[in-house]
């Protein structure tokens, strides 16, 4: 195998907590993504002064989140000086695209040890800022391109005629999913306490485990007053951050670190914006094409629950097997703090795969604007 | 409100977390106090405080609302009797709310006494047990640190609190709760003896009871009864049953009962005899009521129910209006005595009755008749209290009636002197020795009906006056119906603009004391002029409101909005043309112009993003401010306490909330006369708004919002005007920052467009047939 490959050592998040009414939801952004770095900086063991970059991904990159947040970060997380710092924003995607960014630099040879973080404080920071302002006249051309999500999840379900019905099972079995992993601990290996106002924060704040199939159907819709998509079958606005320590995999054998995971291929892609929820089936055929695979060869799969409806087009047009998608809860559950879901569900995907033995997984999401972004990994 | 500490009261601690515990903790926090509210501890629940904690739980839900701001739950913490009495014995007031047994609270108060410390108050909320029959047995030491401070439900807005101090009570601790109570809590603060139900619940008790008695002895119907009872009598539409179902049917045999055993043989109360025995069935079988299964009227299926005293049978609700209701509509509450119909005598019997009692006992229970009248008013929501109501019936006609029917003639209306005259231009009241009294108000205290009784306005029309509040400062008094705004309103703004400084004035408070201060623009004129299609008398109207609110603002000296209940559409856009505010605490404002399909357009619009754009604390770039008033403006969002409205926007944090209604006035002119020395009007604001690109963002959220089905059909076209507006029209950049006046034209043109649709007239003219929106 090519030495130039990368690999996951190590992954670390935040709780994941409801914008607003969470207990994180007074917690600056850049605090919150610099205590899991340092955390996970220290399970790791990385030597600090071997990390070339830090790249964060955020989706709304501006007041608390604003100027370069990826170096600050990196200077608040107290990493030497001369570790350099990025912010990039692809939306849901952007952590993700830290990675693909930090695998493509290794493989340039620009560098063997990377940060790859993600933050999204949505309590703070409103989704679509504080100041949105399309531009008129393209705006008029094609209203699409800012389409709202909630009305992206409606025309995805009417596109694959998916009921209501459909959309809670998909729902109800996250939720079940999630509170199982929570209960049998499987949650807190990955989750850094956070000093909050209110005291130290060290579980997840969104996760609804008494939610039942009657509950969900008793909800009205959220954004289409005819529609079918409510609250309960799209993720939650979050509070969170996550990171993933990426490096080469010749430095995880000359420094002893144990990697979780051989990142294998990546791709992006896009797709109409008023289906944005399909995204993935376009990167994820190119990613899984790219690392010489197909689909059956999947062990386990992370698919971003943006919305139930979304999540369901894919499992359709992939031929994803059900049983192997999001074994420990999505975001449906467990929220969707934007910018820093890419990194927590690849993160997890490594740390699964790692726990089941299986040697192929596929991380995907779907991105607003229309886009999909999907990593392939493979068991070392 | 904070800064509590020069009343010496920081701190108050609630024991009994029942609905008159939370009640008072609630308004205490809304004061700016730290709480502690308990109750007894629960024991084998997952909390020892689980009661006080279930109490501030159903606080920050009420509804009404107890609290002026959901943040100040947070300062009110819960304890239990058993483990904190030191933190109890921490606070500067200890009220006590629990249950009316004389012994439990007084085995309260043994806990209490030995960690009191020196100068700590402890009060009982009872409404019952006497001073003397609480504090028996304990200490010297407690019985100085004791009175009775007895609210009214809800203590949030019920505006009266009765205080009674002991024999023994410490009159520097008395004048110390007093104080906190007016200025801090915002209570019109009444001293009343120790005799039984003190004032207001003496008299209202009687009232009831004697209404019930007479209703069924006189086979008169309930809801015939209401009607003559509420509004002609000026009391609170829920006249009398309706009273009793909300206040509950088992609250009068009890209160009843406890008045019985305290009054002397002789008094009239006892001479109603007992309650009807429905009452005690209807209790038996939990019809106590609203909180019960229904009492005098009841909801069933949806329908309106009321119940026939004779029979005990419900039926549909008819809503009648009597001749005699009818009668005092034209010729007031005399009409409503004297008129000879079943209902009319009816009413004499029971206000004469309620009337002569007061008449009677008004020496035993208070200094004079201005307290007792004061305590119906504010305790029972009375328009007149019972002295009021003689003096506008006439003493001597009511002696004569009472005569004519061989009924006693208390002494105080024995001679048909008035009890309330003007002497000198001062309110003077007849006090319990007989002899006439000026009326008293406690400093800081000014009303304007005080003002007006002093001498004639500097100017008045049909809709506003001009008043001089002394000192050189002038008030604006709007007096039409509901205080709604028309030509005149605006032309005496606009005269005390020219009139002022030339008269030498230093300043302008624009106050009022009716319920409220405004409900904004008479919109029956604009619904005239759409129906005959008269637009440029609309486009008038709108630039002759931006022009004197421009002025208002522009003048050369400082202009003071001081007002107190609702302040919607022009009403609100007035206060946003003031220098500066000073607002009672229970002040609701919004601009709701959008509520009849139309937009803010007296310059509104612009004066509240120029107040958002330059609020210290607000968010870059372009949008936020532009955000932050189409929300409160599309979604014609009312605050319901002036705390909310700081929070959309409407107040300034340099503008001042006042807990006291009464203080208002004197704090406006105290603001006026501090900023009037080297006054200089504010400086045009310069607005950098976004154009069409901001727009563009709100039609998106207008669209969402359409779509979910929040929004109707003609809510979308209002919100795009208002977008239209609030972004700066088609030519804005935000490079090229634009003036005030720039939008008040959009509005104008914004407002002339929506006037000629259908829809919007359709809303006007729903609004003003039935008083509430209509969602087209």
């Amino acid at each position: 195998m090519d030495s130039r490959y990368a690999v996951i050592v190590g992954y670390a998040r935040s709780p994941f907590t409801p914008a607003h009414r969470g207990a994180l939801a007074g917690v600056r952004p850049d605090q919150l993504a610099a205590e899991v770095v340092r955390s996970l900086i220290a399970r790791t063991a990385v030597s600090p002064a071997d990390i070339e970059d830090l790249i964060l991904g955020c989706a709304f990159p501006e007041g608390e989140q604003g100027l370069n947040l990826g170096r600050l970060v990196a200077l608040q997380a107290e990493l030497p000086p001369a570790v350099a710092g990025a912010t990039v924003n692809r939306f849901c995607g952007s952590s993700m695209q830290a990675m693909h960014m930090a695998a493509g630099a290794i493989a340039l040879g620009a560098g063997d040890v990377f940060v790859c973080a993600g933050v999204e404080s949505m309590s703070r920071v409103p989704m679509g800022g504080f100041n949105p302002l399309p531009h008129p006249g393209f705006y008029k051309r094609a209203p699409e391109a800012y389409i709202s999500m909630g009305e992206t999840a409606e025309n995805v379900a009417r596109a694959y005629s998916l009921d209501r019905a459909a959309q809670e099972a998909f729902a109800f079995d996250s939720q079940q999913k999630a509170a199982d992993a929570r209960a049998s601990g499987r949650l807190a290996d990955e989750i850094v306490p956070i000093a909050a106002a209110s005291g130290t924060v060290t579980e997840d704040g969104c996760l609804r485990p008494e939610t039942t199939l009657a509950s969900l159907a008793a909800l009205r819709p959220a954004f289409d007053a005819k529609g079918t998509v409510t609250a309960g079958t799209s993720s939650p606005l979050t509070d969170g951050a996550a990171a993933v320590l990426v490096t080469s995999e010749e430095y995880a054998r000359h420094h002893s670190l144990t990697p979780l995971a051989r990142i294998r291929s990546v791709a992006v892609s896009g797709c109409r914006p008023e289906v944005m929820g399909i995204g993935p089936v376009g990167a994820s055929k190119k990613a899984l094409a790219r690392a010489g695979i197909a689909v059956g060869d999947l062990d386990l799969v992370e698919l971003n629950e943006a919305f139930a409806s979304q999540a369901l087009a894919n499992i359709r047009d992939l031929g994803l097997d059900p049983a192997r998608i999001n074994l420990d809860g999505g975001a449906i559950a467990l929220g969707h703090p934007l910018g820093a879901t890419g990194a927590r569900i690849t993160g997890k995907a490594a740390q699964l795969l790692k726990r089941t033995g299986g040697r192929f997984a596929l991380a995907t999401q779907c991105i607003g604007g229309g886009q999909g972004i999907a990593t392939v990994l493979e068991a070392l | 409100m904070d800064g509590v500490a020069p009343l010496g009261i920081n701190s108050v601690g609630i024991i009994g977390a029942g609905v008159m515990g939370a009640g008072i903790a609630a308004q205490a926090a809304n004061a700016g106090a730290k709480v502690l509210l308990v109750d007894v501890a629960s024991e084998g629940s997952a909390s020892r405080n689980a009661i006080a904690e279930a109490a501030r739980t159903r606080l920050a839900k009420s509804e009404p609302a107890a609290l002026m701001h959901p943040g100040f739950l947070s300062r009110i913490a819960t304890g239990n009797i058993e483990d904190d009495l030191g933190r109890l014995a921490e606070c500067d007031w200890i009220i006590e709310a629990v249950v009316e047994k004389a012994e439990v609270k007084r085995a309260i108060y043994r806990r209490l006494e030995p960690v009191l410390r020196p100068g700590v108050a402890v009060s009982s909320n009872t409404s019952t047990v006497p001073l003397a029959a609480l504090t028996e047995g304990l200490p010297e030491r407690f019985r100085r640190a004791f009175l009775i401070t007895h609210f009214f439900n809800p203590p949030r807005y019920m505006r009266l609190l009765e205080v009674v101090a002991g024999p023994d009570s410490d009159p520097e601790t008395v004048a110390r709760v007093s104080a906190f109570a007016d200025r801090a809590l915002g209570k019109s603060v009444i001293q009343c003896k120790d005799t039984p139900g003190f004032i207001a619940n003496r008299i209202g008790t009687f009232w009831l009871h004697a209404a019930l008695i007479e209703a069924v002895r006189r086979g008169i119907g309930v809801e015939a009864a209401d009607a003559v009872l509420g509004r002609p009598a000026g009391v609170p539409k829920t006249g009398v049953f309706g009273l009793l179902d909300l206040i509950g049917l088992d609250l009068l045999p009890h209160v009843l009962t406890s008045l019985r055993a305290a009054l002397p043989a002789d008094d009239a109360l006892l001479g109603l005899g007992p309650a009807p025995e429905l009452v005690g069935r209807l209790i038996a079988a939990g019809a106590t009521g609203r909180k019960g299964t229904g009492g005098f009227y009841r909801l069933k299926d949806g329908a309106k129910e009321v119940i026939d005293l004779a029979t005990g049978d419900y039926a549909l609700a008819r809503r009648p209006v009597p001749p005699a209701a009818k009668a005092a509509r034209r010729g007031g509450l005399r009409a409503l005595l004297a008129h000879s119909s079943h209902e009319g005598r009816f009413a004499f019997a029971v206000l004469s009755a309620t009337l002569a009692y007061a008449a009677k006992v008004m020496p035993d229970i208070a200094a004079d008749a201005e307290a007792v009248d004061r305590a119906m008013r504010l305790g029972y929501g009375w328009k007149q209290g019972p002295f009021e109501m003689i003096d506008a019936l006439g003493a001597g006609w009511l002696a004569e009636r009472l005569r004519a029917e061989g009924r006693t003639v208390p002494p105080a209306l024995a001679d048909g002197r008035p009890f309330y005259r003007t002497d000198a231009g001062r309110l003077s009241v007849l006090d319990r020795n007989g002899a006439y009294r000026a009326v008293e108000r406690p400093p800081g205290v000014l009303l304007l009906a005080d003002v007006k009784r002093a001498g004639p306005p500097l100017a008045a029309n049909r809709s506003a006056s001009l008043w001089d509040l002394g000192d050189g400062v002038a008030c604006l008094e709007f007096h039409s119906k509901m205080n709604a705004l028309d030509p005149w309103s605006l032309a005496m703004a606009n005269r005390a603009v020219r009139m002022l400084p030339a008269k030498g004035f230093k300043g302008l408070v624009v106050h009022n004391d009716g319920a409220n201060f405004s409900v904004g623009a008479n919109i029956a004129l604009l619904r005239v002029a759409a129906a005959l299609r008269l637009w440029p008398a609309i486009g008038w109207l709108l630039r002759r409101g931006q022009t004197v609110f421009s002025r208002l603002k522009l003048a050369p000296f400082p202009v003071v909005g001081a007002p107190s209940g609702l302040a919607l559409g022009g009403g609100c856009e007035v206060l946003l043309h003031c220098d500066a505010l000073v607002v009672h605490a229970e002040t609701y404002i919004g601009l709701v112009e959008t509520a009849v399909g139309i937009v803010p357009s007296w310059g509104g619009c612009a004066a509240l993003l120029a107040q958002l754009a330059t609020a210290p604390e607000r968010q870059g770039g372009p949008m936020p401010p532009v955000i932050k008033a189409f929300e409160a403006i599309a979604t014609a969002k009312v605050s319901k306490s002036a705390e909310e409205a700081r929070d959309l926007g409407f107040l300034r944090f340099s503008d001042s909330i006042v807990m006291n209604r009464d203080r208002v006035l004197a704090e406006a002119k105290a603001r006026v006369l501090a900023m009037a020395k080297g006054y200089a009007p504010s400086p045009p604001v310069k607005l950098a708004l976004p154009g069409p690109s901001g727009e563009a963002a709100l039609e998106l959220a207008v669209r969402d919002y359409a779509r979910k089905g929040v929004a109707s059909p003609h809510d979308v076209t209002v919100a795009g005007e208002l977008a239209h507006v609030l972004t700066g029209g088609s030519s804005a950049d935000v490079i090229v920052p634009v003036d005030e006046k720039t939008v008040r034209d959009l509005e104008r043109a914004a407002v002339l467009r929506l006037a000629r649709t259908p829809q919007t007239r359709a809303r006007v003219a729903h609004m003003l047939k039935t008083g509430k929106p209509l969602r087209n």
